[in-house]
């Protein structure tokens, strides 16, 4: 059973997917989980606190993924952080959505916001560059490669979810990861390549 | 005032990720023959335990012997402890040996209050 805080957070974080941070009003909030309008300002006073709640626990998730940084040496291991990072960027739309927006303000969240991109870069970047070092892919052919090798992969992550609605198509998490998976792929040496085979295909073909 | 989130530099971090990286490539499995010590120590499990008493520069030595009960040659002796009063080396003695002794039925207690600790 959860908190009558917790379900508050649950709604705005579903509303706010749907119509955008700034269209969603206080009653709809009440109205989605059934409390009166009330109610719900004894809980939270204003949108404010609920919106900077929100973000507090998004960036909470964001962090959890961190966590999971190489658990397990083999590829498969990335897997699961894609996973994550699936369910994450699918569930929290609205919180890029947010960047779009011309002539941003500065905020605590945008700055942690800021912080957890780099961070998830530096991982990237970290990831790419420990499966070098166990050949697993290729050495670097131009000093900065896998720096934007990162960058890209960090933009399919990111933005895969959303270029698919654009398109049209339906993402799923087998799609998702496949795109990234290969992306990578032309970078994997014959090792890393046997490797994907045996251990992160049949993670994608069920 | 808010107190602002905990950040971490970023080439701090650069490194951090660096060392986890290293983990992998270090760290690894140990031998069974690591926890020899434990095994060298196994036979004190099964063993008879008396206190000694000496009177040795002036005061009374509390020694403990260990005997095994499958080999009684094959025994320990350690010094535990001294005390100027016999009366005390005794009773530090009988607790101690308590302590290390085989408890058959499992139902001895010691506690330190016991031992009638003086901290003059």
């Amino acid at each position: 059973m959860l908190t009558t805080k917790q379900r508050i957070l649950n709604a705005s974080v579903k509303l706010f997917n749907e119509n955008g941070v700034d269209a969603v009003r206080l009653q709809q909030i009440a109205e989605e989980i059934g409390i009166s309008v009330g109610n719900l300002a004894y809980h939270y006073k204003s949108k404010d606190t609920i919106v900077e709640s929100v973000y507090e626990q998004v960036i909470d998730e964001f962090l959890h993924i961190f966590r999971q940084y190489l658990q397990r040496p083999e590829l498969a291991d990335f897997d699961q952080q894609l996973s994550l990072y699936y369910r994450f960027f699918k569930a929290n739309q609205f919180f890029v959505a947010d960047f779009f927006k011309a002539g941003i303000t500065e905020t605590d969240h945008t700055t942690a916001w800021q912080q957890a991109v780099n961070k998830m870069l530096a991982q990237l970047r970290s990831w790419l560059l420990f499966h070098q070092q166990r050949t697993v892919l290729r050495a670097e052919t131009t000093p900065g490669y896998y720096e934007q090798l990162a960058q890209s992969v960090w933009m399919l992550l990111v933005f895969y979810p959303i270029l698919c609605t654009m398109r049209g198509r339906p993402c799923d998490e087998i799609t998702y990861k496949q795109a990234i998976w290969n992306h990578l792929k032309p970078h994997f040496t014959e090792q890393g390549l046997a490797e994907y085979r045996a251990d992160v295909l049949p993670l994608l073909t069920y | 005032m808010k107190k602002p989130p905990f950040s971490i530099d970023q080439a701090a971090y650069t490194n951090l990720l660096a060392g986890l990286n290293n983990l992998h490539f270090t760290e690894q499995k140990g031998n069974l023959s690591d926890f020899q010590l434990f095994t060298d120590d196994q036979w004190l499990a099964d063993t008879a335990v008396i206190e000694q008493l000496t009177r040795s520069r002036g005061e009374w030595q509390v020694d403990l012997i260990f005997a095994s009960i499958h080999n009684p040659l094959r025994f320990l002796k350690r010094h535990i402890t001294a005390n100027p009063c016999p009366k005390r080396a005794a009773q530090q003695g009988y607790y101690m040996r308590r302590l290390a002794a085989k408890d058959q039925r499992g139902t001895l207690t010691v506690s330190v209050a016991q031992l009638n600790l003086c901290a003059n």
